[in-house]
């Protein structure tokens, strides 16, 4: 036992005990709806949630891994901005490009109103209804792919040069070595990046309730508010668990036991071809397509419905919002990447079962509907207050539910919900650097803390910015942690952003959602940047 | 040497926690001592008190997101002096945090849309009954709980919106007309998880019956025009668009929808036109927004003139314009847009009855398949 293990074990506690609350509840009192919704419900929350998962899951895959090879393989116009330009359509909340692209797309919106009113054409309503199913998957898939595009392109331009080019020597066409070389190397890098776009997904509560496919998190917010039956409840949200268990496993399945660790020091990137002629406009016609989608079409059209309702909406105020909203993203992911970090180095040094289990820990609150994860921790932190109340009466507080009612619950909210961006990214930095320089620090009599900052720190400073920056995008795009467990008068943007869009006025919810994403954007050419650095 | 790294950075993680939770209560801090020298004087004459500074604060949860209700905020402060502390949020989860934080709890007063979701509040033993005058009063007794636990703000009709030339107005007399075999495949209206949908159901079930309330929803189904999506807007749009004929929606979305600075919402809003359903029945289906004093609240008094506040004349006005919805005192006049709609009888059951029945009512729906 050293001080990485129970630091470890700690951190592990600290977010199991939410999680835990919400399962003790799973046996002690029957769910009274149980056999209604398993009558009623549960077929079609299963159906949906499939559908949603393959479908969502087919597509990012396809488009995050093609698009990462294109960019990594060759040359083309414009390529330096499509690189971190397809990593964008994570600065816009789904939820938001849910609302924008029905805006965009309905009766009342610019495509049918132009037709309308300059041609006189009504169309069939049928060719622009995107609140079902397949408009779910096509808002999934377009703001989610990055994360497959974005790890994904980091492996083969770090780590494929030798076994790309040596297939190219020997003749191999493109189209071959992109299905026998590049997909089953990359295999790894894919589900990783896949399995965050599913966990994404399975948590949803925002597009799907507004999109009317009902799904596990629409079904545990009727169970549980609507007919009032916590348990139900509760039950639902075993069920999805187990079905993020099952992902997990699948994924651990599908990487194999395959260790990449680069053999020489300094792994070579990538050289990519020049494309000339038709080739060279089809693949930036193929990357400008999925960035005006991702991006540049709702980015425009929220910026349109903003000018309509400035006047109105800007006030003062913003200021403290933007200001919170930095706050609690930059404390939030600074202490994500701390933590991910201590459980990163623990695991890898440690290959026990304990090690092992507070990996996967790490990922727990993903997997979770963010209402769920409030519950839990709320209750938590206010059986912490009252076990504090003597000691908050002796200092003169006023305040009985003191943490409760602070940033530290959502901060500490934040923490169990995104540790595992963090952890993901630093854990592939490790995988990278392998263990031979920590194993030779060793040998040379150093201990294992001092290993950590004047060894391995060094080697992983790329994936801790890369952890941070992704930590900090999920935080300022977070709603309903924030919603439910903010103290008094304390706004961010995306609270704001709610608060207009709840009640379908997309029109007034564009301002704050405009900061989020450029707030966001800035964040996303930052991380590119650490990323473009490491592989030079 | 080594150790100490470890001690500092753990004293400097612990130290920022506390830091944080001083930001996040800095509103807090500030509660003033004079809670004790509360004005015991209760005869609530807005000239009298106007200038009258008692100090202290309240602390509200709401469900309601208006820009304007905050500058009623601000001028309950001006008045008394007393702060409004604020968080908004959806009104079920703020219910479900109010149950978690009990005795402890620091909200005063929570503010929520639906007399259901204020049932269950009350069932739940969030809230405290309120004796006031002022508010008895104000408030016709139809819309304040029996007990007092809970006070109706404003008011809202669950009304059927009709096209103009495509629907005659014979035949949408009744929400029971909405089942006939003439509006097959017609009919738009949101999924069963919304609130209000929901209440109207659990009317239903008060008026008619559980059986009846039961083949209205099958019928309901069988009518689609196509599956649930979308918000009250959507469903309008859809009937503009011409997937269906009628949409079910709440008063407050057509007073949006023809005050939108889109001018395509208005072209759809003016599209249609609005139906009292049952006025020669049981009346039209009403819903309502409402407030009512926690149990655990530290500071009734204030929350208490708080409520009474809101339900003044010049509040009243002021808080059901801001979401085009009809005031609950009966001094006011609703807006112009509403008067020019007309009266119409409303639906006369206890208002309770939409919270008891909720659950019976989301299990029709389920039943009959409304998604």
């Amino acid at each position: 036992m050293n001080i990485w293990s129970i630091l470890s074990l700690v951190i592990v506690i600290l977010i199991l005990i939410p999680n835990i609350t919400i399962l003790f509840n799973f046996f002690t009192q029957k769910a009274e709806n149980w056999n209604h919704i398993h009558e009623y419900i549960l077929p079609d929350l299963l159906k949906n949630t499939g559908l949603l998962i393959v479908f969502t899951g087919f597509l990012t895959i396809i488009i995050g891994t093609s698009l990462a090879w294109i960019v990594s393989a060759y040359e083309f116009p414009m390529k330096k901005f499509f690189k971190w330009g397809l990593i964008l359509p994570l600065a816009i909340p789904p939820y938001i490009a849910g609302y924008t692209y029905n805006g965009i797309l309905n009766y009342t919106g610019v495509l049918q109103t132009t037709l309308r009113n300059n041609w006189d054409i009504e169309v069939d309503q049928v060719y622009f209804n995107i609140l079902n199913l397949p408009g779910a998957v096509f808002i999934f898939t377009l703001f989610l792919f990055p994360y497959v595009y974005t790890i994904t392109r980091a492996f083969l331009a770090n780590q494929s040069a030798s076994l790309i080019e040596n297939a190219r020597l020997l003749g191999r066409s493109p189209v071959d070595i992109f299905f026998r070389v590049v997909l089953p190397i990359s295999r790894g890098a894919i589900v990783g990046g896949v399995s965050l776009v599913l966990l994404e997904v399975l948590n949803d509560y925002g597009v799907v309730q507004y999109f009317g496919v009902p799904t596990f998190s629409t079904a545990i917010f009727q169970t549980w508010f609507g007919m009032n039956d916590l348990n139900s409840a509760i039950k639902l949200s075993a069920t999805l668990m187990f079905i993020v268990f099952a992902i997990l496993t699948l994924e651990k399945v599908l990487r194999g036991r395959k260790k990449y660790a680069s053999t020489t020091a300094k792994a070579r990137p990538l050289h990519p071809t020049q494309l000339k002629g038709w080739k060279a406009w089809g693949a930036f016609g193929y990357c400008l397509f999925i960035f005006l989608l991702g991006f540049l079409i709702p980015f425009v059209q929220l910026v349109d419905w903003m000018l309509l309702t400035f006047e109105k909406i800007a006030s003062p105020e913003f200021t403290t919002l933007i200001w919170n909203s930095l706050l609690v993203s930059f404390v939030g992911a600074l202490l994500i990447v701390l933590f991910a970090v201590i459980i990163a180095n623990f695991s890898r040094m440690h290959q026990s079962a304990l090690s092992k289990s507070a990996a996967k820990v790490t990922i727990l609150g993903y997997s979770i509907p963010g209402a769920v994860i409030a519950v839990g921790i709320s209750t938590v932190f206010i059986g912490l207050d009252s076990g504090l109340s003597s000691f908050y009466e002796s200092t003169g507080l006023e305040s009985r539910l003191f943490l409760s009612t602070s940033l530290v619950i959502l901060i500490s909210a934040y923490i169990i919900r995104f540790l595992a961006i963090g952890y993901n990214s630093i854990e592939s930095g490790f995988d990278k650097i392998g263990n031979k320089y920590t194993e030779a620090s060793r040998m040379l009599g150093m201990n294992m803390t001092r290993t950590f900052f004047k060894v391995d720190l060094k080697m992983i400073k790329a994936p801790l910015i890369s952890g941070f920056l992704l930590a900090f995008i999920e935080i300022i795009k977070e709603l309903p942690l924030t919603l439910i467990l903010r103290p008094f008068n304390f706004g961010t943007l995306s609270t704001n952003a709610f608060k207009y869009a709840s009640d379908e006025q997309i029109h007034e919810a564009a301002l704050a959602s405009i900061i989020i994403v450029v707030i966001s954007a800035i964040a996303v050419f930052v991380f590119h940047q650490v990323l473009e650095k490491e592989s030079n | 040497m080594r150790n100490n790294k470890w001690f500092l950075m753990s004293f400097i993680l612990i130290l920022s926690m506390f830091v944080l939770a001083a930001c996040g209560g800095d509103d807090q801090e500030e509660t003033s001592e004079s809670n004790e020298e509360e004005t015991t004087n209760t005869e609530e004459n807005s000239e009298e008190n106007a200038s009258e500074e008692t100090g202290g604060e309240v602390n509200l949860y709401t469900g309601r997101h208006y820009d304007t209700d905050q500058e009623l905020y601000d001028k309950f402060e001006e008045e008394t002096g007393i702060k409004v502390n604020v968080i908004e949020g959806k009104d079920d989860e703020l219910i479900a945090r109010l149950d978690r934080e009990g005795e402890a709890s620091e909200a005063d007063l929570l503010i929520t849309a639906d007399a259901g979701r204020l049932h269950r509040a009350k069932s739940q033993e969030l809230l405290q009954p309120i004796e006031s005058d002022v508010l008895s009063e104000n408030i016709p007794e139809k819309f304040r709980d029996e007990d007092n636990n809970w006070f109706g703000l404003t008011k809202r009709a669950r009304i059927i919106a009709y096209h103009k030339e495509r629907v005659n107005e014979e035949d949408v007399q009744t929400y029971m007309d909405l089942t006939k075999d003439e509006l097959q495949d017609k009919v738009l209206i949101r999924s069963s998880s919304n609130i209000y949908n929901q209440s109207l159901v659990a009317s239903m079930i008060a008026t008619e019956g559980e059986e009846a309330a039961k083949e209205w929803a099958q019928g309901i189904v069988d009518n689609m025009a196509r599956d649930p999506q979308g918000g009250d807007r959507d469903q309008a749009k859809a009937v503009a668009a011409g997937e269906g004929d009628v949409a079910v929606m709440n008063t407050y979305y057509m007073g949006k929808m023809l005050n939108s600075e889109d001018e395509e919402e208005v072209k759809v809003a003016e599209q249609l036109e609005i139906m009292f359903p049952n006025q020669d029945t049981t009346g039209t289906h009403v819903n309502i927004s409402g407030v009512g004093v926690t149990a655990s609240s530290q500071n009734t008094e204030n929350a208490k003139k708080f409520i009474e506040f809101l339900s003044k004349e010049e509040a009243q006005k002021q808080f059901a314009e801001a979401n085009y919805e009809y005031p609950v005192n009966p001094n006011v006049e609703p807006s112009e847009l509403l008067q020019s709609w007309g009266e119409f009888k409303e639906q006369d059951i206890r208002l309770n009855e939409l919270g008891e029945n909720n659950d019976r009512a989301i299990q029709i729906m389920n039943e009959v398949g409304w998604k």
